[in-house]
């Protein structure tokens, strides 16, 4: 009956110890959408492209986890935004599109290309940012209004 | 009695190590927006009107003319820097027969009575113009044709084309 009590004890503690969702380091993995990429104004014919780098217009998502471990990023690109009356706009995103900061720093990013899946290590203290830029193709004749389209950013702890 | 209940122990720290060393996986997601601003639309209002010319006699028509010279007119968004461009022929042609059409001039102005915003300009490849604060922008070209003493009679035309783009 001890034996038993000691291992209900044990087996409870550890459950509480370490739920499905946490890593060897202890800590959730979180992913928090920080900014949105913001066009503004937008010409009919005009391209107009987001860097990565620019502080107030590209988008930011950072990733909360265990410590100093390797994560692999994968994202759902739109291919075009959606506007009034149903209208797209194209995007595209280029190879080098994504920033990828473990300091969190938008000045201090290693570029890849969203389009494919890239892997990153998670800082001492589990943390790291992903910048985004994306370029806008308004046709010539692009119907006026607002335009908005979803960039889902997927991270996973590698073993 | 005794090793089940061990085995029952051991089951559950199994399963308990298989999720713990299962990937974590995450996501979120941002936005991407914009807002499209209004196409740029040119009509072409009146023609570029030389009248009766005379052979051997010069005739002008200034871009300040607004019965005669040439008039486009631009709708946009509003306040937005533009780019005028223009193709502008060396004759007027009538069948096999031509009229040499040169010194063009521009006006640009934000109402059709040319007394607003009024810009005088050279026409062509490329002219940095903006729209009116509501929008608009209206375009003169006037010319001058030179006819020779022996220009046969008839009616001379030629297209004269501006392309607008911000």
């Amino acid at each position: 009956m001890k034996i038993t009590a000691c291992l209900a004890i044990a087996v409870a503690l550890l459950g509480a110890a370490l739920p499905p969702v946490l890593g060897a380091q202890g800590k959730p993995l979180t992913v928090t959408g920080v900014r949105g990429v913001t066009f503004g104004a937008v010409f009919p014919g005009v391209p107009l492209a987001i860097s990565r780098t620019d502080p107030a217009n590209s988008g930011q998502l950072d990733i909360k986890g265990p410590n100093r471990s390797n994560v692999l990023l994968t994202f759902i690109l739109p291919l075009t935004m959606t506007g009034p009356a149903g209208a797209v706009m194209p995007l595209s995103f280029g190879s080098s599109d994504a920033g990828y900061s473990q300091s969190q720093a938008i000045g201090s990013q290693i570029g890849f290309d969203p389009k494919q899946p890239f892997t990153g290590a998670l800082s001492n203290n589990g943390r790291a940012s992903v910048f985004l830029g994306v370029t806008a193709n308004p046709t010539a004749s692009q119907r006026a209004g607002a335009y908005t389209a979803t960039i889902t950013m997927t991270v996973t702890v590698l073993p | 009695m005794r090793n089940s209940k061990l085995s029952l122990a051991v089951l559950v720290l199994a399963v308990i190590g298989v999720s713990a060393a299962q990937a974590q996986t995450n996501n979120a997601s941002i936005t991407a927006t914009a807002t499209v601003q209004t196409p740029i639309n040119v009509i072409g209002a009146q023609a570029l009107a030389f009248g009766n010319v005379f052979p051997g006699v010069n005739k002008s028509v200034a871009a300040t003319d607004l019965t005669n010279a040439g008039r486009f007119d631009v709708a946009g968004q509003a306040s937005a820097p533009v780019t005028l461009s223009f193709t502008l022929p060396a004759t007027l042609s009538f069948g096999a027969n031509t009229m040499p059409i040169d010194s063009y001039s521009g006006m640009r102005a934000d109402n059709s009575a040319q007394t607003v915003g009024v810009v005088a300009f050279t026409p062509g490849a490329s002219n940095s113009a903006t729209l009116s604060a509501a929008g608009s922008m209206f375009v003169w070209v006037g010319a001058r044709v030179t006819p020779a003493t022996n220009q046969a009679q008839g009616v001379y035309t030629a297209n004269v084309t501006m392309t607008v783009v911000y």
